[in-house]
């Protein structure tokens, strides 16, 4: 029966199935596993958004694939997923943020700017007489959208396909995100308290982003961007920033040097269990 | 109403076309903002009349001179001009309506972002407004090529979008100035209504322009050092103020460097008249003779 509703009931994008499912949005959440990960922590001082970039051939250049983009001055966005859907979302979303500083002179909330991003996200399907949207079908990314209001409070958010917004502390999307996600959880609680800086939140989100990552991680293959207090002009303001590259290969190599570490704890504990192991 | 609907209406057609463009008209007003593709988020309902273009003119005072129904904001004096450290702009900041002091303390500099400014001369409203769009499509620039716009781009930003609105009533005389990223020379544009687009070292706008000029011709050298600069702009503002009766109130001053603009503190030009003349030079004291001033009905 399943089975068979499925094929009957996934091919338009107005008809849910009699189980209630509506399997091409369901097929989108699918796309969004087909991209690389992308991770977001959000802590009391900011928010840290990490992502990978799959550089498939040497020849490639790393910058040009753009995994965490600016959407104002105090809000950034990690995708996954389809990437090039990412685009018309950001255009829409750096353009209500734009309007929004235009009519009201301040800069838009973080949350007001991810629920337009969602309501985007319900406006697919054929075209209704004078209406027209903008895609036929729905969406094929995941967003994770970190900023910081005036009241210098960070979020982080995760919009989806189904036009679902959560606001969240900690989530993974693409490839890795269910990996992603129980490491992130269980490392936040025990070696954090629930409670991390901001660089201690950078620290996590590239160790759990190494661990599901299919090549070995360096700096030109993964994206480290925060939002924090920072400067505008000598002013104190929300600021949304790429880490710079100095600062992300120091903290891949220390990293690197923890992993070692860690091995080398292990294998003098138990020397036989590695023994095992292969 | 009714003579205007007569003087640029076919009779027939006034009810059908109030009916819609009324409608439409409130539909049209801003927020709609779409995707951000576009190159103006912001289309303005024209007069609902067959020809706004005719209606504009004859309607929206743009010369101070007309019995116009719509008076706005006039009177000023803006300049601005590039030498070997940068741009100095420099404003009154008086406005007038008619004969009247609407206000002596107005902003007439516009901080488009944190390296272009924009003068306002012409109505405050227009220029206020369009610039202000303006710092909205350089933003959306910035943030789709990761590269501040030129002063060049965006000063023919502007002149696009209100070529849009030519003949229609816009008043905007505006300079548009600026330093490009990785160069190592100023920028400056004039940009007004008409869809006039100029560059050049030196501009002043508004009334009181002719006597900024003045004094800005006979001063002006490009090897100058920046304080020289700012009281060669201070006096050309202080002397149109001095002979325009539509300009005054205080010296505003923005100096434009390489790594953005920074602001003056106001000079009121009441105290530079003080500064630059403690006694009126040229004019023996024994000469100045007070008028004696009798109240009507009182002989003597």
């Amino acid at each position: 029966m399943s089975e068979a509703s499925r094929s009957d009931y996934d091919r338009g994008v107005n008809t849910f199935s009699p189980e209630g499912r509506f399997y091409q949005v369901e097929y989108a959440l699918e796309a969004i596993k087909l991209g690389s990960t992308a991770i977001g922590i959000q802590t009391s001082e900011g928010a840290v958004l990490a992502a990978e970039k799959r550089v498939t051939s040497s020849l490639l250049v790393p910058s040009s694939i753009e995994k965490i983009v600016k959407i104002d001055d105090h809000v950034g966005c990690a995708v996954a997923g389809l990437t090039p859907d990412s685009r018309i979302i950001i255009e829409h979303a750096r353009g209500q943020a734009q309007s929004h500083k235009f009519t009201y002179d301040e800069p838009i909330l973080v949350r007001s700017v991810s629920q337009s991003v969602c309501d985007l996200a319900l406006q697919f399907g054929e075209s209704v007489g004078e209406s027209k949207p903008k895609m036929s079908r729905p969406f094929g990314v995941a967003l994770l959208i970190a900023g910081m209001d005036e009241d210098e409070k960070p979020s982080l958010y995760h919009c989806e396909p189904t036009g679902t917004l959560v606001k969240t502390r900690l989530k993974a999307i693409g490839g890795g995100q269910e990996g992603a996600q129980s490491k992130l959880e269980a490392d936040f609680e025990k070696d954090y308290n629930e409670n991390p800086t901001l660089e201690q939140a950078k620290h996590l989100a590239l160790k759990v982003l190494k661990e599901v990552m299919e090549d070995k991680i360096t700096k030109t293959n993964i994206e480290l961007s925060f939002v924090t207090m920072g400067e505008i002009r000598g002013k104190k303001a929300p600021l949304f920033q790429y880490e710079n590259e100095e600062a992300l290969g120091q903290l891949i190599e220390r990293i690197e040097r923890e992993k070692r570490e860690q091995d080398a704890l292990e294998f003098g504990e138990s020397g036989d269990r590695m023994e095992e192991d292969h | 109403m009714n003579d205007f609907k007569q003087q640029f209406l076919g009779d027939t057609l006034t009810k059908t076309l109030f009916s819609e463009t009324e409608a439409s008209a409130t539909t049209n007003g801003l927020g709609s903002t779409g995707s951000g593709f576009e190159t103006t988020a912001h289309k303005f309902a024209l007069a609902p009349l067959q020809k706004p273009v005719e209606f504009a003119k004859t309607h929206i005072d743009n010369t101070s001179e007309t019995q116009a129904r719509i008076q706005a904001a006039h009177g000023t004096t803006t300049l601005a001009f590039k030498f070997q450290h940068g741009v100095i702009v420099c404003t009154d900041s008086r406005a007038t309506m008619g004969n009247v002091i609407a206000s002596q303390t107005v902003k007439k500099v516009i901080e488009i972002n944190e390296f272009l400014l924009g003068t306002m001369a012409g109505g405050a409203a227009d220029c206020s407004f369009w610039e202000r769009e303006l710092g909205r499509q350089c933003k959306l620039y910035a943030l789709r090529n990761k590269k501040r716009i030129t002063v060049a781009g965006a000063s023919k930003i502007l002149r696009n979008m209100v070529l849009n609105y030519k003949g229609m009533g816009l008043s905007m005389g505006t300079m548009i100035c600026g330093w490009d990223e990785d160069t190592t020379d100023p920028a400056l544009f004039y940009v007004d209504s008409d869809g006039q687009r100029l560059e050049n070292h030196l501009f002043s706008v508004g009334s009181g322009s002719t006597f900024a000029y003045s004094v800005l011709d006979a001063g002006y050298h490009y090897n100058m050092e920046v304080e020289e600069a700012k009281e060669l702009a201070r006096r050309a503002i202080y002397h149109a103020t001095y002979r325009d009766a539509f300009s005054g109130g205080y010296v505003r001053m923005y100096h434009i460097k390489q790594d953005g603009w920074v602001a003056f503190d106001l000079q009121d030009v009441g105290e530079l008249d003080i500064h630059y003349y403690p006694e009126r030079k040229g004019v023996p004291d024994n000469q100045v003779q007070e008028e004696i001033i009798r109240p009507a009905g009182v002989s003597v």
